[in-house]
């Protein structure tokens, strides 16, 4: 596979361009991020946008909120620079770890925040994460339209017409191009474009409703809201990280500082150097496993690519790193195949038809990845639970 | 409230969507008593330049029309909405227009690679900054289908040009009027936020 000379990444990650010299545009458009975008009129800007806001609404804005590095940095910054009054709203997947449950109880009082928190249902959720492994090699589709579509509806329900993310998706793909200076919109537009892997919530009703008891309402959190009402409310949705360079590395030492935020150990990844990213799941190690048989590589070449474009670490550091750490097995994969009720077998068999060219995945011979020190808490389902709950056909 | 004109001719619909899908509530206006409560006013496309002249005539528009613009209402000409908007046409004969823009519109001259109607996407430059076109990049594509277009004999009312074989007017504006030869409500992103951005001008500069 070809790799960015420069960064790592390998022709199998989305957006991905190489140039030339063999320096792929994510690269690129850092250097752009770095050098060429006037953050000071940004910055500007981003004071215009939280202004034009303030005190009009029963809160200043929506804070779409994980608890992860990003969204607890955005809600430190909002609410240390600007002292702005937003309504934290927090999707549960899930898959919440406990470390992260700490970080954000703290977090909250710390700042003195008023918080909303939705769990949807989990046996759909199971189904929806069948569907989408099936269809698309990528079950993560139930948390991401999710995130992303469920802050929207409060936003809608409260009457509140900002909604504030962390980090732009620049950071990582080039879906948006830092290069077009633009502020990036979080709006249904970027949902479809990668959010939703081309499945919209109507489409995934009609999917799974032959065969899993479902009303189509039970979609709704997963369900774009309708553009008219959103441009009704005037809304605008945008990233702090538009606004402000990101660096989560320094963002993750503020927050450890200021909001004794801690981080965890994440099956797959070096836990020294990595303790800071991806700790909102417990499936996190099966996304990067999947992503691994996919494409070849998973989340240690994209933190290591990260602090390689910094100049944070030696390339042969990277190189090491992700040829020790990379294309292991994470221990919840058993309670992953337990939930969806298939085997191993049948699990290897839906991933190989989602591979990306030119990787070849060797499903055989690969070693298990140690448990992380929460592993024996993670929920296991009684046995009669697991698996999909299949409609009685009449 | 924001108006759309409906006599009866071309395609209105889609308009009205493009304006509804933008958060707003227009009404269709049929009668030309209904212009005066207008905000803001919209002269959508498709249809001939006399037919549609006519038209507003026998249901008494054209006077009414001109005192909307007279008053400053805020005001978009969508294809031959736009050419509406000129001194004269001909398409159909030598037709008066509305005269808010001194131009005439006059046929479009096919050649072997450029056929008439002009029908697809289209760069439309700015050769103007105006309240229409905010958060829209220059040289984006937008939707045309013509066979006329408008000459201006002030150059000060163009603001965008558009090149089909050689470069013609795409996009006018005078005080408080503003035409497009392109259909905006076909344009999506682009489109769709200049017609956001007309509904929220007031009609000065």
């Amino acid at each position: 596979m070809q790799k960015c000379v420069a960064c790592n990444l390998p022709e199998t990650y989305e957006t991905i361009e190489f140039d030339e010299e063999g320096v792929c545009n994510i690269c690129r458009q850092k250097v752009f991020k770095d050098e060429k975008i006037d953050w000071k009129r940004r910055a500007e800007m981003l004071s215009r946008v939280i202004e034009k806001h303030r005190g009009k609404y029963e809160y200043d804005c929506i804070l779409p909120f994980s608890g992860g590095k990003d969204s607890t940095y955005t809600l430190w910054y909002l609410v240390k620079h600007f002292n702005i009054r937003p309504l934290v709203v927090q999707f549960n997947h899930g898959f919440m770890r406990d470390t992260l449950l700490e970080n954000n109880r703290r977090t909250f009082k710390k700042l003195g925040v008023d918080v909303i928190s939705f769990t949807p249902n989990w046996k759909l959720v199971k189904r929806l994460m069948l569907e989408a492994l099936v269809r698309k090699g990528d079950f993560c589709w139930h948390c991401h339209t999710g995130i992303f579509a469920y802050p929207m509806h409060i936003a809608l329900k409260y009457n509140v017409p900002l909604i504030f993310w962390g980090e732009p998706s620049s950071e990582y793909t080039a879906y948006y191009d830092y290069e077009d200076d633009e502020i990036e919109q979080v709006d249904e537009t970027r949902f479809n474009r990668f959010i939703n892997l081309g499945i919209t919530a109507e489409d995934m009703y009609s999917m799974i409703k032959d065969d899993y008891q479902c009303d189509p309402r039970e979609l709704t959190p997963y369900t774009y809201p309708n553009l008219r009402d959103l441009k009704k409310l005037k809304y605008q949705s945008v990233c702090l990280g538009s606004y402000i360079p990101w660096d989560v590395k320094a963002n993750t030492k503020i927050i450890e500082k200021e909001l004794g935020w801690r981080g965890d150990q994440v099956e797959g990844m070096p836990w020294e150097e990595y303790p800071y990213e991806k700790i909102e799941c417990s499936m996190q190690g099966m996304r990067d496993y999947i992503k691994y048989l996919k494409r070849g590589y998973s989340r240690v070449s994209q933190m290591t690519a990260l602090d390689l474009r910094n100049g944070r670490i030696a390339k042969e550091h990277a190189d090491k790193l992700i040829a020790d750490y990379e294309g292991r097995k994470p221990p919840s994969l058993d309670l992953f195949l337990e939930y969806l009720g298939i085997t191993e077998d049948q699990f290897n068999h839906i991933v190989a038809k989602t591979v990306v060219p030119p990787f070849q995945p060797d499903f055989k011979g690969m070693e298990y990845a140690p448990k992380t020190s929460d592993f024996e808490r993670w929920y296991r389902e009684d046995p009669e639970d697991r698996g999909i709950i299949v409609k009685k056909l009449l | 409230m924001i108006g759309i004109l409906n006599i009866g001719l071309g395609n209105v619909q889609s308009v009205y969507n493009a304006i509804y899908e933008n958060g707003y509530d227009p009404i269709f206006v049929n009668k030309p008593e209904m212009l005066t409560d207008l905000s803001h006013f919209i002269l959508p496309g498709v249809g001939n330049f006399k037919a549609v002249t006519q038209r507003l005539d026998q249901m008494g528009f054209l006077t009414a029309i001109d005192d909307l613009i007279e008053r400053g209402t805020p005001t978009l000409g969508i294809c031959l909405g736009m050419q509406l908007l000129a001194t004269t046409g001909s398409e159909g004969g030598n037709i008066n227009g509305l005269n808010a823009i001194n131009a005439n519109v006059s046929a479009m001259i096919p050649t072997e690679s450029y056929r008439v109607p002009h029908v697809g996407w289209n760069e439309v430059h700015f050769t103007q900054a105006h309240p229409i076109f905010d958060q829209i990049k220059d040289k984006r594509d937008f939707y045309f289908v013509h066979s006329y277009h408008m000459e201006c004999e002030d150059a000060a009312n163009v603001i965008a040009t558009t090149n089909y074989g050689r470069d013609f007017v795409c996009a006018v504006a005078n005080k408080n009027t503003i035409g497009v030869q392109f259909h905006p409500e076909k344009s999506q992103k682009n489109g769709m936020k200049l017609l956001e951005n007309f509904c929220e001008w007031d009609g000065s500069l």
